[in-house]
């Protein structure tokens, strides 16, 4: 894949837990998995199991990996990744998610953009513009100047493309309401006129309305056919307010038989549509479509958008380059997690924005052993090639057919050693079968004690305890070892490539053609570790006032672990 | 419609948005004598503390689940805050970063064997035999959780859900989306709302016939205040365009590059083809099937419209990720073409069509006229056309033109063929056509509803005529009630919609109550199978326990329901 090789991927064991007794198709299925026995790195789940070590917390309450999707997040604080302005939440609340100051970025290559002045004397007086520094895109394209150099995104708002004034939520309103009275008298005038002609006049003047026109339309017409439906009511939604008087009259019409309440309500009227464009209707306009093949037709390729502007675009329905507009920088949150078990805090950061620094941090990578793999490429035999030993292994061109070594080296960040079993399918899941022989997979990993023991006892050989013997590859006996780190030889003869269209043929389903990453070797690893664990350690609090300190618990791990060795060269 | 029929039906409306709008005139007015009312649970909530709870309860976020997109957003805002695609890149493992490495973004990906045109970037697809339910669940579950963490980024409260679904939907399929929202996402409460409703909502309207089309398949749905009535669908939708856009650029591309091995256009760049240039052809003025008025129009517009434009416009489309990197030039009429293969087939008889493929103006003729005369009669004149391809340039007007043309051809008909009958038939027909065109030239200025000619007609023209004077008499005596404009009936006639997210947002920021409202703790009791309600429910018993803006929680129900994907 596409970290460099050779790496080695976690698997998470919520998966297992997360889908078992769901549906009949997925246990049937899991059943099958489970004769097999074996992870497949291939499997288009795997995607989501797998995690690089560093990617994974793990939860010191129920003693187990916790993955991205085992997590629940908070967020502590809102800020601007640009900058590093931390926005409070009510105004995440009220403004969104997206910085309100004079952040932005280019709507065409996504990177910053920068407020120049253009004005002619030099000095940096109006007009402003925002400008890309990397495509040079600028809002001069789209004809927006600002009048100041501050507080872009207030004055972006008021401005639409090609510079005239966007009018805000509030005079949208009262335009709204002018015009509806304005369309009411008429009509009240001049009966037989149907309104539907003289809208369309009025509309013609400004075009077509726009999305947020529409929308806002609309919803304004909802409101108050839900109004008239429910005003009449004591129980209208507005009165439901307690320190209202209208509750206490409410209350009294409960109760009393006489009143308004006795005598027939008028039925309410139905609800209607939206019946002209001041109300969110708008017809079909075969000239918008026309207007836009002509332009197509004129302008071509490069006046248009791509799919992934149009997406990041705030509306998602613009079509051409002049129609885009900067895009204001989204906030980034600090998160603090727990796990979704327990919910045990696993990470805190503080809350400063600019620390990077955790309060609390529970890292996989402290808690569970670290495995990685690594060429024995210096007495690897490789017949008929005089290359010389001393080259570096090339870990993107695995010889098929021709035995390799590697070490598996497994370092253990706990206080305690460690006994490991390894366990892996003697031959890799996938179309390229590659054959695979952990030669000790049983041994023991020392403790993670201070480091300077290490320095002083071995000073000669770099941190190997076996250094009376020279490391020899042998069907149970490890590799090397050192303070707390073990490695063990593994034998892997990568499969040939184009020995899969022959699996087709005897296995169907199998085999087939190569596709991209078939020609990487990953082996899937089964580890299991085995240590005894200082039990007050843990449990402090308890423990301590027992007196039991001292006593020992046996503690597991098993989990599932990928490890990517090489691309397997072509013949 | 008249106005009474109008609220006969809308007070037993069952998942309408109107059905559901609290008319608390009917709670007012239940106790008969002093006492205590017997309100439900809710309500005594409502008496009781108004605390920080009641308002937070309230709050949604909306989320759009369609194929190939999910948008989520808050109530209330125009856009979706996101809208995301279910990518292949988006689906890596972690710490996969090749999709910045240049030498890999050069490269066009190819698609992978024994995947249909585009799998890949699909979410789910309807037929579940080919579909992994735990992908689809892993696929959702990373996506949601980016909505939440990189575009939410909201406190830790719980918000219930809006959900837009299609109307239809596999309950595999739909509990393992809701096993997600539920699960990792805390939802308190799910309300599923039907896409359809949803355009007809953003529509600003209450009986619209729907043509979403999507991705896999065109929908059409006649929504009758609010309410789904009818509803057919095929497959010429985004995927058949997609594919045939990819065989028109192989064949450009073969042309004047020469063919290279193994170099077929990706999926991306059909794509990105169809959302930038691709467009529609207007329809044709003669359409060589048209039986019934061969040379009628005349010949010189004719000419106009086939004159050859000198030089003939084309458009260089850039293909960096070929090998070699290249650019084609096309012409501008190639690029109707895909549109026009596959939405509307005009080379292929109507009677080669299979059941599940009709062109789009075929398939919206054939839900118009299997619909009730006065249900009929809303609908085609609230065409709304909504779905990720109606945004091509000229779809919409080609369609409504089609429909129109077809319309006025066969009529309201339902016999296709009158065998020996067939050439009395045809007498009647073009004596109609002759009548209308008549018309057409005596002067416009008729209103459109008179285009109903009084002369000999087909039997399933007459109710509708009927109709029309009942309606004027209605509308004399309702001057105070809707406005003429919200009647108008007959006519071929598209209503622009904002799309089923918008209108989402618009039913969330009311806060009307949907009928399909799933609890948490239920659901994760019994799961889908806990819905044991009918699914013909009403709101309208229910109505006196609730009030507006009071949310007893889904729980004071005793049972709940799956409303249209029972």
């Amino acid at each position: 894949m596409a970290q460099a090789f050779p790496y080695t991927y976690y698997a998470c064991n919520c998966f297992d837990s997360n889908t078992s007794g769901k549906r009949a198709a997925a246990v049937l299925q899991e059943a099958a998995d489970e004769d097999e026995g074996t992870f497949d790195p291939r499997s288009p789940r795997a995607n989501y199991q797998l995690y690089p070590l560093e990617h994974l917390l793990y939860c010191e309450d129920c003693q187990q990996i916790r993955c991205p999707r085992c997590q629940i997040e908070e967020t502590l604080n809102w800020y601007c990744p640009s900058c590093l302005f931390e926005v409070p939440s009510s105004v995440v609340k009220s403004d969104g998610n997206r910085c309100n100051r004079s952040c932005f970025s280019c709507p065409l290559c996504t990177s910053p953009m920068q407020t120049f002045s253009l004005d002619p004397t030099g000095e940096s007086g109006p007009p402003f513009i925002l400008e890309c520094q990397y495509c040079r895109w600028s809002t001069v394209e789209i004809g927006i100047e600002f009048e100041k150099g501050q507080g872009i995104s207030a004055q972006l708002a008021r401005i639409g493309n090609g510079g005239k004034p966007l009018p805000s939520h509030k005079e949208r309103d009262k335009e709204r309401e002018r015009r509806k009275e304005l369309e009411a008298r008429k009509r009240d005038g001049r009966e037989l006129f149907s309104p539907s002609t003289e809208t369309t006049h009025t509309d013609k003047d400004e075009g077509p309305p726009s999305h947020d026109d529409l929308f806002a339309s609309l919803s304004a017409f909802y409101k108050s056919q839900v109004e008239s439906q429910t005003s009449a009511s004591p129980f209208s939604s507005h009165d439901i307010n307690f320190s209202s008087p209208s509750a206490y009259s409410r209350i009294m019409n409960l109760y009393s038989t006489s009143g308004p309440k006795k005598k027939q309500r008028p039925k309410p009227t139905a609800m209607r549509e939206a019946a002209s464009a001041l109300e969110g209707l708008t017809l079909h306009d075969p000239s918008a479509d026309t207007a836009a093949i002509e332009r197509l037709k004129r302008d071509g390729w490069a006046s248009t958008i791509s799919p992934a502007q149009k997406r990041a675009q705030p509306n998602p329905s613009v079509r051409f380059t002049s129609d885009l507009r900067p895009l204001a920088t989204l906030l980034c949150t600090k998160r603090s997690k727990r796990c979704r078990s327990c919910r045990q805090i696993l990470t805190k950061p503080e809350a400063k924005i600019t620390s990077t620094r955790y309060k609390i941090k529970l890292l996989a990578l402290n808690h569970i052993p670290r495995l990685s793999i690594r060429a024995l490429a210096s007495d690897t035999p490789v017949p008929g090639s005089s290359r010389p030993p001393a080259k570096v292994f090339d870990y993107n061109a695995l010889k098929p057919g021709i035995p390799t070594h590697f070490l598996f080296h497994m370092s253990n960040p706990l206080f305690d050693p460690i006994k490991v079993t390894l366990a892996t399918p003697s031959t890799t899941p996938g179309k390229v079968q590659s054959r695979v022989t952990i030669l000790c997979p049983q041994f023991d990993v020392g403790a993670n004690t201070d480091i300077w023991d290490d320095a002083l006892n071995m000073p000669a050989k770099r941190g190997s305890l076996l250094s009376d013997q020279a490391p020899q590859i042998e069907a149970g006996k490890i590799w090397d070892r050192g303070r707390n780190w073990t490695s063990v030889a593994v034998e892997i003869v990568p499969g040939f490539l184009d020995e899969s269209a022959r699996v087709e043929a005897e296995t169907p389903g199998r085999g087939g053609p190569l596709e991209e990453d078939d020609d990487v070797l990953e082996i899937p690893v089964f580890v299991r570790i085995e240590y005894e664990a200082d039990t007050g350690a843990d449990e402090r609090g308890l423990v301590d006032s027992k007196g039991g300190k001292g006593e020992k618990e046996k503690r597991e791990e098993a989990f599932w672990t990928v490890v990517g060795v090489g691309r397997i060269k072509g013949s | 419609m008249s106005a009474s029929g109008e609220r006969k039906v809308s007070a037993s409306l069952g998942r309408s948005v109107r059905g559901t709008t609290p008319r608390l005139a009917d709670l007012a007015s239940t106790p008969e004598t002093p006492r205590t009312p017997t309100l439900g649970r809710s309500v005594s909530s409502l008496f009781g503390s108004p605390g920080g709870s009641f308002r937070t309860e309230d709050e949604y976020v909306v989320i759009e689940v369609g194929s190939r997109y999910l948008r989520g957003g808050f109530p209330g805002e125009s856009t979706p805050r996101c809208t995301l695609p279910y990518d292949p890149e988006n689906q890596r493992r972690v710490g996969d970063y090749r999709q910045w490495d240049p030498d890999y973004a050069q490269k066009r990906r190819r698609p992978k064997k024994g995947q249909e045109w585009g799998q890949e970037y699909e979410l789910y697809r309807m037929d579940l035999t080919k579909v992994d339910l735990r992908v689809v669940e892993d696929k959702f579950e990373r996506m949601m959780r980016e909505v939440y963490n990189k575009y939410f980024v909201l406190d830790t409260k719980p918000r219930r859900i809006l959900l837009a679904l299609p109307p239809k939907m596999p309950h595999p399929l739909m509990s393992t989306l809701l096993d997600v929202l539920f699960g990792s996402f805390q939802a308190p409460s799910i309300t599923l709302m039907s896409s359809p409703i949803l355009s007809t909502v953003a529509a600003g309207l209450r009986s619209a016939l729907v043509v979403d089309i999507g991705w896999a398949e065109t929908l059409v749905t006649a929504v009758y205040e609010f309410r789904e009535v009818h509803e057919q669908r095929t497959v010429r939708a985004g995927r058949l365009l997609s594919e045939e856009m990819a065989k028109v650029l192989n064949a450009a591309q073969v042309e004047q590059l020469g063919y290279v091995e193994d170099d077929d256009t990706s999926f991306e760049e059909a794509e990105e083809v169809l959302s930038r240039v691709a467009w529609c052809k207007p329809k044709p003025r003669s359409n060589r099937r048209t039986l019934y008025f061969p040379a009628r129009t005349s010949p010189i517009l004719e000419e106009f419209e086939d004159a050859v434009e000198t030089p003939e416009p084309t458009v260089t489309i850039p293909f960096p990720k070929a090998s070699p990197p290249a650019e084609v030039t096309i012409p501008f009429a190639t690029l109707a073409k895909p549109a026009e293969a596959a939405l509307f087939a005009t080379e292929t008889a109507l009677s080669e069509f299979d059941d599940h493929e009709l062109p789009l103006h075929h398939l919206i003729y054939r839900a118009l006229l299997s619909l009730p005369v006065d249900v009929r009669r809303v609908c085609m004149s609230r065409i709304v056309i909504t779905g990720g391809v109606s945004a091509m340039p000229g779809l919409k007007s080609r369609i409504l033109a089609e429909l129109e043309a077809l319309v006025q051809t066969k009529g309201w008909d339902p016999v296709r063929n009158y065998g020996t009958a067939s050439a009395r038939h045809e007498q009647i027909l073009r004596q109609k056509m002759e009548a209308l065109e008549l018309r057409k030239q005596e002067g416009e200025d008729k209103v459109p509803e008179s285009l109903d000619p009084d002369n000999p007609l087909p039997a399933a023209h007459r109710p509708q005529d009927v109709w029309h004077h009942e309606a004027g008499v209605e509308r004399e005596k309702t001057r105070a009630g809707p406005p003429p404009e919200s009647l108008v009936g007959g006519v071929v006639r598209g209503v622009e919609t904002l799309g089923p997210w918008a209108g989402a947002s618009l039913v969330a920021q009311q806060r009307i109550r949907g009928i399909v409202e799933i609890d948490r703790e239920r659901y994760l009791q019994h799961g889908l199978q806990g819905a044991s309600k009918d699914k013909e429910v009403s709101v309208v018993p229910q109505r006196q326990s609730m009030g507006p803006g009071v949310r007893g929680g889904a729980g004071d129900r005793a049972s709940w329901t799956l409303g249209v994907w029972a």
